[in-house]
């Protein structure tokens, strides 16, 4: 019985990494609609900026995770800036290209100031609890527990401020918000920054259980992909959603079936599921 | 518009500089290397490329070696093929037409088995830096395989496991090609030695995020040894988290991963009590050993592992071969590298060469490493 509730520990940690990056990527595509290729790059270059604050700056752990969080919106604000919003009335393949730009870009810098050495991150969370054989790290504990307490802040935002309602009118309906008087710069901006903040919080809790290198990012932005198709491009209940679906495939298929076949359990899910419902799980306009 | 057109000339001048530039000027051999520089597997390309700038300014700063009477300094070509075969195919071509160089360096067994399907018609030598043992065994006659084959780790570890570690096996291997013949070796040896394997679960090291599940799998057997192995940080992640789930016994660590770095990544040796693997080049007690490591360390502040010190002597070695049959013909340097390693000064030869077989690989003495008390031994292979 431990081995299934030590599955359901490890879904859902690999569930709330997966589905913190996969909302920054679903708000972003909810206002640009297009997909931000490059938001594994922040996820990494926010990795990067944790261990730089904590190893060169010796800060704290938390105090890492809000300066790195800080430094990767504006970083996305720029992006934003100086990438899409000149872009904005140019055809969709163009910001596509830009954004694997960007991505190249993000990774050619980091590789020149950090090399490519693989690091590891400590965190003051290193004890190990023990239930009676079920194994909880407090690093994991803490992942789950932060993704859930952001996520819970995020809906607020989204529904109990003006702020964030302008946020998702701007998605539901890009017309529909500027007749009544939303300044679309200003939403853009907000979408990227709080896209690139999440990404860094998410690298910044999953490195030190995790190695940080230039190409960390490509595994994460892979299953964030699926899991924003499965759960419905730019919808938020849908990125958490698929999320935890498929944190939750990988670890009881690749515990009761066999890891080799846990991709193929992944994406065998993704197909069943647009099969039956082609849009995603939750429908766009679900918001 | 005209503004556009000198441009134009410019950069077709320029161009056309550059690639008259890539051409080997007198007195210089140009070598060529293709490795994973970008991407997951950069750090393992750039330490293979660190051994070889280290040689080939070495042997520069002496004023280069003596080609037919004439002062030949060694340039060396380096491609990025991410770890791709068919990118490194495609990179050997270039070299060999634009650089036209006599021998290229590979770090990987895929991408080597891409270079010798061509290689004997396009003259030029392939430098594996692969333990796969079909690399010599297919009698490719161009190609020289740098580090000792796997095989004989093979024998050793589950020697070495059955009679102090125990008789089960858990195997935690990885995905790729390589490990994938590593690990059905070590399990035939393993239950033809009398030894159980009692899990079986491979992860793929290099795409996967989390280890714990795949991990679990293999604890909840209750096997006394397990076997990993990939790239050394990856197998440092499964060897921690393997102990953050209780597993008390040894580890058989596959030759691609060195126990020191897996070590450092696990957070400490006491992590890797019990296991069994290659000796890592910091262990040696040689003195040629030492004096390799003490100038690779002063250069570039790190330990080096063994990709570094062994594409270091080899690229000594097949210069002083040009040196001693003053040609760069492929033909020649294959037939006198092995003399030539053994007359080479022992500073440039880490690892103690001292001749390379008929097929084309080079003689070592393979020796395997344990963690014991908090320390890596190093013991002999009986």
């Amino acid at each position: 019985m431990n081995l299934f509730f030590q599955q359901i520990i490890n879904g859902l940690t690999l569930g709330s990494i997966y589905g913190l990056v996969a909302l920054g990527l679903t708000l972003v595509y909810g206002i640009l609609h297009v997909p931000n290729f490059a938001h594994g790059a922040l996820y990494m270059v926010g990795a990067f900026m944790s261990y730089f604050f904590m190893v060169d700056l010796g800060v704290h752990y938390w105090v890492a995770m809000a300066g790195s969080a800080g430094v990767i919106a504006v970083l996305a604000i720029l992006c934003e800036r100086l990438v899409f919003h000149p872009l904005r009335n140019s055809p969709p393949i163009h910001d596509k290209i830009a954004a694997i730009g960007i991505l190249l870009f993000l990774e050619a810098v980091v590789q020149m100031f950090w090399g490519s050495d693989f690091r590891r991150m400590t965190s003051p969370f290193t004890g190990i609890m023990n239930f009676d054989g079920l194994i909880i790290p407090e690093q994991r504990l803490l992942i789950i527990v932060a993704a859930f307490v952001l996520v819970f802040v995020l809906q607020m935002f989204l529904r109990k401020t003006m702020t964030g309602a302008t946020i998702i009118a701007m998605a539901q309906s890009r017309e529909g918000a500027f007749l009544v008087g939303i300044d679309a710069n200003r939403v853009a901006m907000m979408t990227f920054a709080i896209s690139g903040a999440l990404a860094a919080i998410a690298a910044t809790l999953y490195a030190p259980i995790n190695l940080v290198y230039p190409a960390m990012g490509h595994l994460v932005i892979m299953k964030a992909f699926v899991i924003i198709i499965l759960g419905g491009m730019g919808s938020i209940p849908g990125a958490i959603v698929g999320g935890m679906i498929i944190g939750f495939a990988e670890a009881f298929g690749g515990f009761y079936i066999s890891t080799a076949y846990k991709d193929i359990i992944a994406f065998g899910l993704l197909v069943l599921i647009l099969s039956a419902r082609p849009q995603g799980l939750f429908a766009k306009g679900a918001h | 518009m005209k503004t556009a057109k000198t441009l134009g000339r410019a950069i077709a001048a320029t161009t056309f500089g550059l690639s008259l530039s890539a051409g080997a000027f007198a007195g210089e051999v140009n070598i060529g290397f293709t490795g994973p520089l970008s991407g997951g597997a950069a750090l393992y390309g750039e330490n293979t490329l660190s051994g070889l700038r280290m040689a080939a300014e070495e042997i520069n700063a002496a004023g280069g070696f003596d080609l037919n009477g004439e002062k030949t300094t060694i340039n060396l070509v380096a491609l990025d093929d991410r770890y791709s075969p068919a990118q490194a195919a495609t990179n050997a071509k270039r070299l060999k037409q634009e650089s036209n160089v006599p021998a290229i360096f590979i770090p990987h067994s895929g991408g080597t088995f891409a270079l010798q399907d061509f290689n004997e018609k396009d003259d030029f030598l392939v430098m594996a830096y692969t333990s796969v043992p079909t690399v010599t065994e297919k009698g490719n006659s161009l190609t020289l395989r740098i580090p000792p084959t796997f095989d004989g780790y093979v024998h050793a570890f589950t020697d070495y496991a059955l009679e102090n570690l125990g008789t089960t096996l858990g195997m935690a291997g990885a995905t790729h090609e390589y490990a994938k013949i590593w690990g059905s070796m070590i399990e035939k040896e393993w239950t033809s030695k009398g030894g159980k394997v009692v899990a079986n679960n491979p992860m793929d090291y290099n795409k996967s995020a989390d280890f714990f599940t795949g991990v679990s799998r293999i604890i909840a057997e209750n096997p006394d040894v397990m076997f990993v192995g990939g790239a050394s940080e990856p197998t440092g992640l499964v060897v921690q988290q393997a102990r953050q789930m209780g597993f008390q016994g040894g580890f058989i660590v596959m030759d691609q991963a060195k126990i020191d770095e897996v070590a450092n990544v696990a957070g400490g040796l006491e992590m890797v009590e019990g296991a069994v693997g290659v000796v890592p080049l910091s262990v040696y007690e040689t003195e040629e050993a030492k004096s390799f490591l003490k100038r690779y360390e002063e250069k570039y502040g790190k330990t080096p592992g063994s990709e570094a010190a062994y594409n270091y002597l080899a690229l000594h070695g097949l210069v002083a071969a040009m040196d001693a049959t003053e040609s760069t013909d492929p033909k020649v340097l294959r037939g006198a590298i092995g003399e030539a390693l053994k007359n080479m000064d022992s500073s440039k030869n880490p690892y103690a060469v001292t001749d390379v077989t008929e097929k084309g690989g080079f003689v070592t003495n393979t020796t395997l490493a344990v963690v014991k008390d908090g320390k890596i031994v190093r013991e002999a292979i009986k």
